[in-house]
């Protein structure tokens, strides 16, 4: 997998290409706008990081530059502003994500990977979902385990299909939030460890090997093996 | 529709001031007209007594000079006839019958010597012995069987006889109502048309003002962009857009600045927090030890703390300063509660508490949907951090004309009455708060930006009570809406 990332804070680039070449990326670092392109035009990317904040352009008039250029890649917006600009939201709905700083290096791999996976056609028929002995009917809204059928909420139904499409990738509660609740919020409050917590009685209760895994301060992971 | 804009019409500044300015008009043109009238009338009563003075001279010299024979009362009669030809103010298309004017002699003993006029006489000699009437002078007599009194004018006779002639004030009369309709109708279409130009004036200048306060309210509900219209005339109101215009200019120049200071203090902040972070997390992988792994966790969760507190402290300064920033959008409040309900309670039963919602439907107000999430996140979080086990928390949502009702109460031990009166203020805290105190003043910040009503106070039945009051969408703002998005 090539990568671009375009940061022009040097910290900042630094530990994220040292986890990103770890997390088995290629990556190429452009340090503003007129390096993004040149490389970009060198090169062809699977995906690209890109920082608002450049010091040459406008994070997003770049992006624009790049889309036009015939650039097809998914892009990770890194974004240091609080508020989101309306820009931003329309990449968003164009399949593009962005994250605001600081972010979780564990949420920044984990929708890198979404993006990924969202560029490659993806089966939107499936019907079933299965990891381990975990079985999810989405048409009948209905799951179970070790063939026991799971009394599960709606809600949490919602959300063990989305650690279940995410297995083996590492969620965060910002993005659980996010795409399960439709909310960016940061609670002070453990409101989404309790729903986890609920959710991995219910799932792992008397179960020999547990599917539900925290990760402290980053996220939560369903097994995938 | 049609009775709607009627009735809106009748309550427009430019139908008063139209009202009022026709009023003053009618009263000012009527009182122009009673002194026109009147001084008609007396022109007009003037020439015709000045007629009656002359002509009775003439007549009493005509028939001091005849002899008194057989001829007398042709001579003198025929003289009187051919005077009452020439009566003033006579309608051309009058007959000859002459019953405007009369002649009438009456000798020395009072009896009646001559007369010349339609009819015998008797009447008019009745009404003259009636008056008494002061020579050379013309004054007006009623006559018995006649609607329209005579003027009358007198001379004495050297014989102690008296000659009078009468003149009707019919055509006098006649004349002076011709003028008075006219004077009526040139009246009623003056008022007419000066009622259409200041009520057609006052309201387009009206408009003008409407519309200024239309994007100005529009101005302070959301968007700062947006700019009075101005006209091309150079009047009061148009100066009042363009004072309005530059006040906006200073306003949005001094937002921008704080958004760009509270920008460039997040970026300068945001980007060694990342850096922070970013090492921290990956110094994680490369930890075995249990201890270590404890320490690195915990110092990433203070930093995450650290960029909460500093996002909020930002927010709650551009709130302050009327900035926050909104794209707002229509949200139904009925349906974004219910989902905040669900994700919350399991946290507040885990915590011993229960969470009620008690809804009415659909509630539609126009919002940042996040800014909202936030704001209702930061209420929920504070139940969570303040409630003592087996309290019950109640969320009431209903609309009114008011708008949008939002109630938050719960059975606990209520606010701690030395921050009570300030809850909305950053850093103020209850006395055991664990929070950075600025959860309310956030959630206060809020309902301002969206032109709302926040209050808190403790129910009677000592819990905490916070009541907040947002505006419902207008249908404008939603066609709008629908303009933007299609």
């Amino acid at each position: 997998m090539r990568l671009l990332l375009v940061e022009d804070e040097h910290d900042i680039q630094t530990f994220l290409e040292q986890a990103l070449t770890e997390a088995g990326y290629q990556v190429d670092v452009a340090p503003n706008g007129k390096a993004a392109e040149s490389f970009a035009q060198a090169n062809s990317y699977d995906i690209l990081i890109v920082d608002l904040g450049l010091p040459d352009q406008d994070g997003i008039s770049l992006i624009m530059h790049l889309r036009h250029e015939g650039v097809r890649a998914p892009v990770l917006i890194l974004s240091a502003r609080r508020s989101v600009d309306d820009r931003v939201r329309g990449l968003e709905l164009g399949g593009d994500d962005y994250l605001t700083k600081p972010f979780a290096l564990a949420e920044l791999l984990a929708r890198l990977r979404n993006l990924l996976k969202r560029n490659v056609p993806h089966n939107s028929e499936t019907t079933r979902l299965r990891v381990q002995d975990l079985e999810l009917d989405l048409l009948k809204r209905e799951a179970s385990r070790g063939g026991q059928s799971l009394q599960l909420t709606p809600q949490e139904f919602v959300l063990l299909e989305y650690l279940c499409r995410n297995a083996g990738r590492v969620v965060t509660r910002s993005m659980i939030l996010d795409k399960v609740w439709g909310m960016r919020i940061q609670p002070d409050t453990n409101v989404v460890d309790v729903h986890i917590y609920r959710l991995r009685g219910k799932v792992d209760g008397n179960q020999q090997t547990p599917l539900i895994r925290t990760l402290r301060g980053v996220g939560y992971v369903l097994k995938e093996r | 529709m049609s009775s709607r804009s009627d009735k809106s019409v009748m309550h427009s500044a430019a139908w008063r001031i139209s009202l009022w300015a026709t009023l003053a008009f009618t009263c000012g043109t009527m009182i122009v007209f009673v002194f026109i009238d009147r001084f008609v009338a007396n022109d007009i009563q003037r020439r015709s007594d000045a007629w009656l003075s002359g002509e009775v001279e003439v007549l009493g010299d005509v028939a001091e000079r005849t002899p008194d024979d057989a001829l007398y009362n042709r001579v003198v009669g025929e003289v009187a006839e051919l005077a009452s030809r020439e009566v003033p103010n006579k309608a051309p298309s009058q007959d000859d019958d002459n019953d405007s004017v009369f002649f009438l002699q009456i000798g020395k003993d009072g009896a009646l010597k001559l007369w010349v006029g339609s009819g015998d006489g008797q009447a008019q000699l009745e009404a003259i012995r009636a008056h008494t009437l002061i020579i050379e002078r013309p004054s007006s007599i009623r006559v018995r069987g006649i609607a329209i009194p005579f003027r009358v004018a007198a001379i004495a006779m050297k014989d102690g006889g008296r000659v009078y002639l009468g003149l009707s004030e019919r055509d006098e009369q006649r004349v002076l109502r011709n003028l008075r309709l006219r004077f009526f109708l040139l009246w009623l279409s003056l008022v007419l048309l000066g009622f259409a130009i200041v009520f057609f004036t006052t309201r387009r200048t009206l408009s003008h003002v409407r519309g200024i306060n239309e994007a100005a309210s529009r101005i302070g509900q959301m968007d700062l962009k947006t700019r009075v219209p101005t006209t091309q005339r150079n009047d009061e109101i148009s100066q009042l857009a363009v004072t309005l215009n530059r006040m906006l200019d200073r306003i949005e120049s001094t937002v921008i600045q704080l958004h760009t200071i509270t920008d460039s203090l997040a970026h300068d902040l945001r980007s060694p927090l990342t850096a922070i972070r970013g090492k921290l997390e990956s110094s994680i992988a490369g930890t075995r030890d249990d201890q270590q792994l404890e320490t690195i966790v915990s110092a990433i969760e203070e930093l995450d703390r650290l960029t909460d507190f500093l996002n909020k402290s930002l927010d709650v300064a551009e709130a302050k300063a009327d900035a926050l920033r909104l794209t707002p959008t229509s949200i139904d409040l009925d349906a974004l509660l219910g989902s905040m309900v669900a994700l919350y309670e399991p946290s507040m039963s885990e915590r011993g508490l229960r969470i009620r919602f008690e809804r009415r439907g659909p509630v539609r107000i126009f919002g940042d949907e996040g800014l909202i999430h936030r704001m209702i996140a930061n209420l929920f979080d504070n139940e969570l951090r303040h409630l003592s086990s087996g309290c019950t928390v109640t969320v009431y949502l209903d609309q009114s004309a008011g708008g949008a009702s939002l109630a938050l109460l719960d059975d606990g031990a209520g606010f701690d009455p030395e921050v009570k009166a300030s809850l909305f203020t950053e850093r103020i805290k209850g006395k055991e708060s664990t929070g950075h105190g600025l959860g309310l003043a956030f959630v206060g910040a809020v309902v301002r930006a969206h032109s709302g009503t926040i209050a808190a106070t403790n129910a009677e039945s000592g819990g905490a009570q916070i009541n907040i009051t947002l505006p419902l969408t207008s249908a404008e703002e939603l066609s709008h809406q629908v303009v933007m998005t299609s």
